[in-house]
């Protein structure tokens, strides 16, 4: 099964972070304050060189009320192609329940894809 | 009664304690502690009383209400009367720390409690201490300066199993991971959730298993992946580990996520935000889009 390409540069991210930091207004001071964490750390943060708990990944996406668009817009334009944005955003624009339909039908395919391969691999204990 | 007597009552309480805490029955344990402190008071033996407010106080840290047990073991420890106890409050005021995440603070203390197991010669205390900076270390991302104190830990731990070893093992295990040494960090994973099932103790067990899912999913071992993490997920939901559910749910969520399970990845970052991060509704539609591996640290 073809794997999804996902955004996976820490670097990336800790400039964006920067950037939006900037973007506030925002010293590293204050901005490690408002995250309950050292400004040293916000720094190696920034610089790619930090690795975070959940809860702190994220309270920073909450700080900067992120959506994918805003936080990883250049970065998703550069890895996911336009027919898949424009994919995402239809769906996006669907109620709950017809995003939930979409889903069963993508599920549904998949099954379809798997019984057509007749399974691809070994057990595991 | 005589002395020995006494002693010998005191110290069943507290080997009780032990025992407990290494299966993880931690409510368990702090009843023990709580006999062998009223034993200690109504022999009057002060080093005694020292020795299991510790002890307690550990129990307490663990089952997260610390917090009030600080000020006795900072004045047991600045009273610097018997290095036993010195030790042994030094280092739960670090595990304390460390628990809520002041890990500068914490490191502070664990540097004092490997001191003091220096000088007491105890070379398992030393291990404990040198495990507890490489852990305040591994929380902060100084991966590399926490697996030479991991290091320095298992060189000092006895090779019998015991909960600290697997700890220790599990440590040095997920940093091999980050610093790409895969195989030996499977060895080390394995080794000690094997230890971890021994013990019987599901508690540390869900730890390791979150682990061996990060690992997994670095080698693109999917599948593999998912059962060390719905069998994680399982243990914590069981025993009400909040911490442990997050991790599980957002890894079991990454690994449908990369096999192109939408709906299942979808199904569990949104009962990860529900949950945990209600404010937050766009976190599913941000997991599913990024892989947010390279930031996280279970370990923090």
């Amino acid at each position: 099964m073809a794997q999804i390409e996902k955004i996976r540069q820490v670097k990336l991210v800790g400039q964006k972070i920067r950037q939006l930091r900037k973007e506030h207004k925002l010293t590293q001071v204050e901005l490690s304050q408002r995250l309950g964490i050292q400004q040293s750390d916000l720094s190696r943060m920034e610089k790619g060189e930090y690795r975070v708990s959940l809860d702190t990944l994220f309270r920073i996406l909450a700080e900067f009320q992120m959506s994918i668009g805003e936080f990883f817009g250049e970065m998703a334009e550069e890895s996911v192609q336009p027919r898949e944005i424009q994919l995402v955003q239809k769906f996006n624009a669907l109620s709950e329940d017809a995003q939930r339909e979409v889903e069963d039908f993508i599920a549904f395919k998949q099954a379809l894809d798997r019984d057509r391969h007749n399974g691809d691999g070994s057990d595991e204990s | 009664m005589h002395g020995e007597g006494l002693r010998s009552i005191f110290d069943e309480f507290r080997e009780q304690g032990v025992q407990a805490i290494e299966a993880g029955r931690i409510e368990e344990a702090a009843t023990f502690f709580d006999r062998a402190l009223a034993w200690a008071r109504e022999q009057g033996d002060g080093r005694q009383i020292d020795l299991a407010v510790c002890n307690r106080a550990a129990a307490a840290i663990d089952l997260g209400r610390g917090e009030g047990e600080l000020p006795r073991l900072r004045e047991i420890l600045m009273r610097n009367g018997d290095p036993v106890n010195c030790r042994v409050a030094a280092y739960n005021i670090a595990r304390h720390y460390e628990l809520a995440k002041s890990y500068k603070k914490a490191l502070f203390y664990a540097r004092i409690a490997r001191e003091r197991s220096e000088a007491l010669g105890r070379r398992d205390w030393l291990a404990s201490s040198y495990n507890l900076i490489g852990n305040t270390l591994l929380a902060e991302s100084f991966v590399e300066q926490a697996s030479e104190e991991y290091e320095q830990a298992l060189a000092l731990m006895p090779e019998e199993p015991s909960l600290a070893l697997a700890g220790i093992l599990d440590n040095l295990g997920y940093c091999r991971i980050l610093q790409g040494r895969r195989r030996e960090g499977y060895t080390l994973l394995y080794r000690s959730l094997h230890l971890m099932r021994r013990l019987g103790n599901e508690q540390h067990e869900a730890t390791v298993r979150l682990d061996l899912c990060f690992a997994h999913l670095e080698t693109g071992r999917n599948r593999s992946a998912r059962h060390q993490g719905m069998r994680a997920l399982e243990i914590a939901e069981k025993l009400g580990n909040t911490h442990q559910i997050k991790n599980a749910l957002y890894l079991v969520g990454e690994v449908e996520s990369l096999e192109g399970n939408v709906v299942a990845a979808r199904a569990h970052f949104t009962r990860l935000q529900r949950e945990f991060f209600p404010e937050a509704s766009y976190l599913p539609g941000f997991l599913l889009a990024v892989d947010v591996r390279n930031l996280v640290n279970l370990h923090a």
